[in-house]
């Protein structure tokens, strides 16, 4: 549980999950409801919602947990069309594609990348202070995960 | 026992001249995740234009598209599947399925039970089933994909379903099956009439088992894209005839199923099961088994 925690206080918030309901399989988290856990045996391959890995000490947040971070008081994005298209093929955001920022906007935070129609794309990493950075055309957020991912993972 | 001419013959012998196949596209919206005419709204400002499958609840006609329609945010959000569309009758011939337990017996790469978690509307549970690996991986990111959150996946034969000690109120029977040429262009070099055989064999193995797992007057959909009848009718016959399971009655497209086949007479029954020769869509046998109450 604590990895997941750890990464969810990342955006500045914390998501409430029922912890008799999280199943670790080897190094995969899933969280269950009782009608699963009532049905589950101990060598099922993916169960309920899939909420990310652990590979090398580092949590890999599936698409399922960032939506769940998104619903609530988080650090968050808006970006615009051209910007969403971009982000989902593996590229970072510039400045000019933001329509909107929730939290915060400081330079090392992690933040959630949101389409017009409040859909979690995916998560990046703020590269500098929003607020001071003039330049439009400027990199503001590294992309870190994007669901352009399930293409990638099917080659 | 093998090439072209082989089976076209056969296929007329069947009552079917063999014409050459237009498949078009398909999708099916989940409404799991989004409105249909949001879906549509959304996808006709990108260019994509769909027409409604008029035997079908969620499935579109993708009818004009200038990029791939699994390459787009709202495929990738799960808003939607790529899926053809004899392949979404199926899971639609269920009755009732919510909080029900369901077993998908042959189940990646997972369509389908995205379309039953999606009919349940993520409630009770789907027992998914598959034998190799690789294909849970595909399994399970569908399921991510689309946001399912009432399945649990397993590897494991369906041969075997009884190894859970479960019993299922509905079961989804899309078996291994030797498919056909309008989804494979190297159909007829490849397919031999013993590989239909051994498929037929198989089939009814899985037939055995899911009338063992089934809860009486539990449904079974049996699904397959093959035209052969040796996995179609041939199959149901045998298992009414042995498994204590009936035919239901079903309503969807296609020829109601043979019941002289290559001059042998099948139960009468039989024909409430559908055949779809390829057109529009892929060649398909689908049909609604129940469970008996006791032997009779």
């Amino acid at each position: 549980m604590k990895p997941i925690n750890d990464f969810i206080s990342r955006f500045a918030t914390s998501t409430r999950l029922d912890e008799n309901l999280l199943v670790k399989k080897q190094n995969r988290y899933f969280l269950l409801n009782k009608n699963l856990k009532r049905h589950l045996q101990k060598d099922f391959f993916y169960a309920g919602t899939y909420l990310g890995k652990l590979k090398n000490r580092i949590f890999f947040p599936s698409f399922s947990l960032l939506t769940m971070i998104a619903e609530g008081k988080a650090n968050k994005m808006i970006v615009d069309e051209r910007t969403e298209w971009l982000f989902v093929c593996g590229r970072d955001i510039f400045k000019q594609g933001i329509l909107s920022v929730t939290g915060s906007k400081r330079r090392g935070d992690y933040t959630l990348i949101l389409n017009q129609h409040g859909e979690c794309l995916g998560f990046g990493k703020i590269l500098c202070n929003i607020d001071e950075e003039k330049g439009k055309r400027k990199v503001v957020v590294k992309n870190i995960s994007d669901i352009g991912d399930f293409l990638r993972r099917e080659k | 026992m093998s090439g072209k001419e082989f089976f076209v013959r056969r296929y007329e012998k069947l009552g079917w001249r063999y014409s050459k196949s237009k498949l078009k596209q398909s999708i099916r919206i989940n409404t799991l995740n989004a409105k249909k005419a949001d879906v549509i709204k959304r996808m006709g400002s990108r260019g994509v234009e769909l027409e409604r499958i008029s035997f079908l609840e969620n499935g579109y006609w993708v009818c004009k598209s200038d990029f791939s329609v699994g390459a787009i945010s709202e495929y990738l959000l799960g808003l939607y599947s790529i899926q053809e569309a004899a392949a979404q009758i199926p899971a639609a011939l269920f009755t009732g399925l919510k909080d029900k337990t369901v077993l998908d017996a042959c189940a990646a790469p997972g369509g389908k039970t995205v379309q039953l978690a999606d009919l349940m509307h993520n409630t009770g549970t789907i027992i998914a089933l598959d034998v190799k690996r690789r294909r849970l991986t595909a399994l399970s990111n569908q399921l991510e994909r689309c946001r399912v959150k009432n399945t649990i996946v397993y590897q494991m034969d369906a041969r075997e379903s009884s190894r859970l000690n479960m019993k299922f109120d509905r079961i989804l029977l899309d078996v291994p099956c030797s498919g056909n040429y309008a989804t494979d262009r190297g159909w007829f070099r490849r397919r031999t009439l013993k590989d239909v055989e051994n498929n037929a064999a198989l089939q009814r193995e899985i037939l055995a088992e899911a009338s063992q797992v089934a809860k009486v007057n539990g449904e079974i959909v049996y699904a397959t894209c093959s035209l052969e009848p040796e996995e179609n009718e041939l199959n149901i016959d045998w298992a009414i005839k042995t498994l204590n399971l009936e035919i239901e009655g079903i309503s969807c497209p296609g020829e109601k199923a043979l019941t002289n086949i290559f001059g042998k007479e099948v139960d009468g029954s039989i024909e409430n099961c559908r055949r779809i020769w390829p057109g529009q869509t892929q060649g398909f046998f689908v049909c609604k088994l129940k469970k008996r109450a006791c032997a009779q």
